[in-house]
């Protein structure tokens, strides 16, 4: 069994939304982008990816299609749908509040 | 959850469901794609083709799994495994039809029995009754409280007028009674069943007529009472259902009627029974002043807000009023109310097929243990595939769902086998009551397999399916894969999970069988003891048809004497006729009749302990025809004319009360409202009157020449019974009059079993559930012991090598198996001991604790298991060690 690499629980989910609702991106482009939006900081195993992805697809947060990339190869491009937009703004809002909170605990002076 | 991501959504998954192919490939290209890209990155970055690939590959982590993990992130996954797996199980399945093959016939056996027993479930006890609003109809029964004994009928006629008068529970109250019509005219004579009922009978039922009109108000006085309302049955077969019979005229007990109904077939009272003609019940003021005989019952409707108990306390109330109004006649008399469903609850039958339904539940349980062990033995010598399986990566999820399926399969293909079954059970069943039971039946021939029933049918089905389908899943599930695949084909002797359960299984399965075969012995026992038990008389080739007279016809009782003088006259000269006698009322008939009795020289009945006797007026030989044992004093004779001096025989219950010490011959005996005095000639033994099952009651016999009666039974006896004679009997009866209705000529033994329609379906039902009991019991320690005997051969093999002979070895496997017996067996008579309490209430000459029936059973089932045991064990002694240990 793959863990979903040391992603707190649910965090690639909104990572890949986030990166979706910049532009549709294929696959291997998300992973790309994955490791360079965070400075290699976060590991995201190919092996996760793809489920995460299908699930996502299936939860009709993105939605997926075949088009031909500029190297004329036949690719499966995702972008984020009207629903999944609204389900980042609602997870990105969640996300910082949960952040904040933990650094504010992190932050507290031990006495 | 928001439509809007449905839109997404659907299409998705429908296309997963339907196009799986495509999404497939889809998948694949996704991914392999993924990898060219990656690997290009690689060799961009300085590696070589292979380097790169190979990096590319293990990033994924196992390209199968991802694929898996994909698919299940499609959520369609589930159902897609399911199809799979169902096909995969079919295949099983079909690879081994010895093992499918036992499994559903053992399953449709187990089944179909529930099936059938549930469908009397269901149409008597959980069927509303056929009138609307059904649970506001009660029934008025008599209830004595000093003697705390309940009748049905009301308390007397003039009693019950004053109830209808008086009370304020009810919106209507309706008499009614069970009734015979002699018809004639239109066709052979024919005795009809019936009722004579209120006016207001079929509306307070909710009752409509197909034809005609139901009773008016005013029929209910005897001057306008002279009409019937006829069933659709007797419609169409003895009136070819003429569509112009209403206002027709027919010929009832010699007097014209008019037909101004006809009821539907769906009509049905059960508490009549059979009923094909209804008359309207109509007393002339001396019967409705009448406060000291009571011949008809009652029920009601409650009117609306009025419950049960407020009805009650009402009716005791006004019984109170008449109790202190009329001291001698209704003292401790009162008047109890019961639901109608109640009552109709307690008719013959009901508790039989609760006690069948509960033991055929004990059978199917039996059944499930034993297809389960089947199914754990399967997965035992499957281990293997399961191990492989698993190493190949199926988590042990993935294959206790396998197992969990082929299981569901097994049921189901079981469940159906099983509605088949049931369907041909009903109709034994059904086949086994008497038609003149039938009508009792509350809902008979109401589609008693419905939906419902079948719902039920695989409902069990699927419900023992998943249940006992996670034992063989949990079994394997404790599989040690490596361990497994080391071993070597039939030396698996699958986890230890799994040969746990298979014991539990064999020893639950035999103490349920225990039970079920101790509660079927029990009922057998009692049933053939009341059968074959002393009912005082001698019921073998004897045959009895009743005739009653229409008083228009025959009004003197020289009349009437004379035609039963000619009618057995012509009887008696038949050739297969040994002797014949008449009695007005004959053991096991329709009728009977209570007189008041006082022995003169007692002291007078105090009020409500008027002393009543079961009377009947006889030939002077019909003790000798019935063979009934003369024990003291003399037989009614011909000499006791209608000129003598009135003569009576009472039975030994009746001497043994009333005369403890003295000698009753040449005491007298007032009889009945007509208070003859008669003078005690004879004692006879007491005879069972209506059930096997009666407790003794005072019995009297008058002789037929000083009592004459128009209503008479023949009873004659033959060398053997023979339709020839039934025949003869009833010409013989016509040659005198042709236009005399003549009741069916019956077997006095048909007259027996018919009575007892309830115990004996149940005995043969319990028989056969016991005999699948034990034989289930066997095969599945047989199944065990076998199986144990196969994986232990290389343990054998060595015990031998090491000196044990033939003899230790059968005496181990024996022991090993007789442990598991018996276990089953102690546990089977703790339960079976409490259990069969629930059936004393209809067992009457067993106890439900007979040491006699749990130690023979007990025995038995010791006996069969050492059976079941000795054959693979004997298999076991005859292990070679040489070839035991070199097989690998």
């Amino acid at each position: 069994m793959s863990k979903p690499s040391d992603l707190v629980q649910g965090t690639l989910d909104l990572l890949l939304l986030k990166i979706l609702a910049l532009q549709p991106l294929n696959g291997f482009a998300i992973s790309l982008r994955l490791k360079q939006v965070s400075g290699d900081v976060l590991q995201v195993s190919d092996g996760s990816l793809y489920p995460a992805l299908h699930k996502l697809e299936q939860e009709g947060w993105i939605t997926a299609e075949w088009k031909t990339t500029e190297n004329n190869r036949r690719a499966k491009f995702y972008s984020l749908t009207r629903p999944g937009r609204k389900h980042l703004e609602k997870e990105a809002d969640n996300w910082g509040r949960l952040a904040a909170a933990i650094s504010h605990v992190v932050r507290l002076k031990e006495t | 959850m928001r439509p809007e991501r449905w839109i997404y959504k659907l299409p998705l998954r429908l296309r997963s469901l339907f196009h799986r192919q495509k999404a497939d490939e889809e998948l694949d290209d996704e991914l392999r794609d993924h990898l060219e890209l990656k690997t290009r990155q690689y060799i961009s970055q300085g590696m070589t083709l292979q380097e790169a690939r190979r990096a590319a590959v293990l990033e994924m982590g196992g390209l199968e799994k991802r694929k898996e993990e994909c698919r299940d992130a499609r959520g369609i996954h589930f159902l897609e495994t399911f199809a799979q797996d169902l096909r995969y199980g079919l295949r099983m399945l079909r690879k081994s039809p010895g093992f499918t093959a036992i499994a559903i016939v053992t399953l449709a056996l187990g089944i179909g029995a529930n099936t059938a027993i549930f469908s009397y479930v269901n149409a008597w006890l959980i069927k509303p009754l056929p009138y609307p609003q059904a649970d506001r109809l009660m029934v008025l029964l008599s209830h004595d409280t000093k003697k705390g004994w309940t009748s049905n009928g009301v308390t007397s006629s003039a009693d019950y007028f004053d109830y209808e008068k008086q009370n304020s529970s009810f919106e209507q109250l309706v008499p009614w009674t069970s009734w015979y019509f002699n018809l004639t005219g239109d066709g052979p004579p024919d005795r009809v069943l019936g009722g004579l009922v209120g006016w207001n009978f079929f509306q307070a039922l909710g009752a409509q007529p197909m034809l005609g009109r139901t009773f008016l108000p005013q029929e209910s006085q005897p001057a306008s009472s002279h009409v019937v309302i006829i069933s659709r049955g007797l419609w169409e077969s003895r009136f070819a259902a003429d569509p112009r019979i209403i206002g027709r005229a027919v010929t009832v007990e010699g007097e014209a009627y008019t037909i101004v109904g006809v009821m539907p077939a769906s009509f049905q009272f059960s508490l009549m029974g059979v009923s094909n003609m209804w008359a309207p019940l109509a007393l002339d003021d001396k019967a409705r002043n009448d406060r000291s005989n009571s011949w008809f019952e009652a029920f009601g409707r409650l009117k609306p807000g009025v419950t049960q108990q407020q009805a009650g306390l009402g009716m005791a109330a006004i019984a109170a009023r008449l109790e202190k109004t009329y001291p001698q006649t209704n003292t401790n008399a009162t008047t109890l109310v019961s639901s109608m469903l109640f009552e109709i609850g307690k008719n013959e039958g009901v508790q039989q097929v609760m006690i069948s339904f509960y033991l055929v539940g004990l059978v199917l349980l039996i059944a499930c243990a034993n297809v389960a062990n089947l199914m754990l033995a399967r997965a035992s010598s499957r281990a293997k595939e399961f191990a492989v399986r698993g190493a190949l990566g199926a988590s042990r999820f993935r294959l206790a769902r396998q197992l969990l399926t082929e299981s569901l399969l097994l049921f189901t293909f079981g469940g159906a086998a099983g509605a088949l079954f049931g369907i041909w059970g009903v109709h034994w069943i059904e086949n086994a009551i008497p038609d003149r039971i039938r009508g009792y039946i509350v809902n008979y021939g109401r589609g008693t397999l419905d939906v419902k029933t079948f719902a039920y049918t695989f409902g069990i089905a699927i419900l023992c399916g998943v249940s006992f389908g996670l034992a063989p899943a949990f079994g394997s599930s404790g599989l040690d894969v490596i361990h497994s695949l080391k071993e070597s084909a039939g030396q698996i002797s699958g986890s230890r999970v799994a040969r746990r359960l298979r014991n539990v299984f064999v020893a639950g399965q035999i103490s349920l069988a225990v039970v079920v075969l101790i509660c079927a012995v029990l009922l057998v026992r009692d049933f053939a003891h009341m059968v074959y038990g002393d009912i005082g008389f001698q019921s073998r080739n004897l045959m009895v048809t009743q005739l009653v007279l229409p008083p228009a016809k025959y009004q003197t009782e020289v009349q009437i004497r004379g035609f039963y003088d000619q009618v057995l006259a012509r009887v008696r000269a038949l050739p297969e006729v040994e002797s014949a006698d008449a009695g007005q009322y004959t053991p096991f008939g329709d009728s009977n009749q209570v007189k008041l009795i006082q022995v003169v020289g007692h002291a007078p009945a105090g009020p409500g302990e008027a002393l009543g006797a079961e009377y009947s007026a006889i030939t002077p030989g019909y003790f000798q025809t019935m063979q009934m044992v003369l024990l003291r004093g003399r037989a009614l004779e011909p000499a006791d004319g209608a000129d003598s001096r009135k003569v009576v025989v009472i039975n030994e219950t009746l001497l043994r009360q009333q005369f403890s010490k003295e000698d009753p011959l040449g005491r007298q005996l007032e009889v009945g409202d007509n208070h003859d005095i008669c003078t005690i000639v004879g004692v006879v033994r007491d005879t069972k009157l209506f059930n096997l099952t009666d407790r003794p009651m005072r019995q009297i016999y008058v002789p037929a020449a000083q009592f004459p009666s128009a209503h008479m039974s023949i009873v004659t006896r033959t060398a053997r019974p023979s339709t020839e004679a039934a025949s003869a009997i009833r010409t013989a009866v016509w040659s005198v009059d042709a236009d005399q209705p003549v009741s069916a000529v019956r077997t006095m033994d048909d007259l027996i079993t018919e009575r007892n329609t309830g115990n004996r379906i149940l005995a043969q039902l319990l028989t056969f559930f016991g005999v699948l009991a034990l034989l289930l019991g066997a095969i599945g320690i047989y199944g065990v012991t076998a199986q144990s005997v196969q994986q232990r051969v290389r343990e054998i093999g060595i015990r031998m090598a090491l000196g044990a002979s033939s003899r230790d070895v059968t005496r181990m496997i024996l022991g090993q198996g007789l442990k598991l017996a018996l276990t089953g067996i102690a546990c089977g008579l703790f339960v079976a001991a409490a259990v069969s309490r629930g059936m004393a209430a209809i067992l009457s000459t067993v106890k439900s604790s007979d040491p006699v029936t749990y130690v023979a059973v007990a025995a038995f089932f010791a006996l069969v298991a050492l059976a079941a045991c000795y054959i693979p064990a004997r298999r076991g002694a005859r292990v070679d060690p040489i070839v035991a240990l070199r097989c690998d």
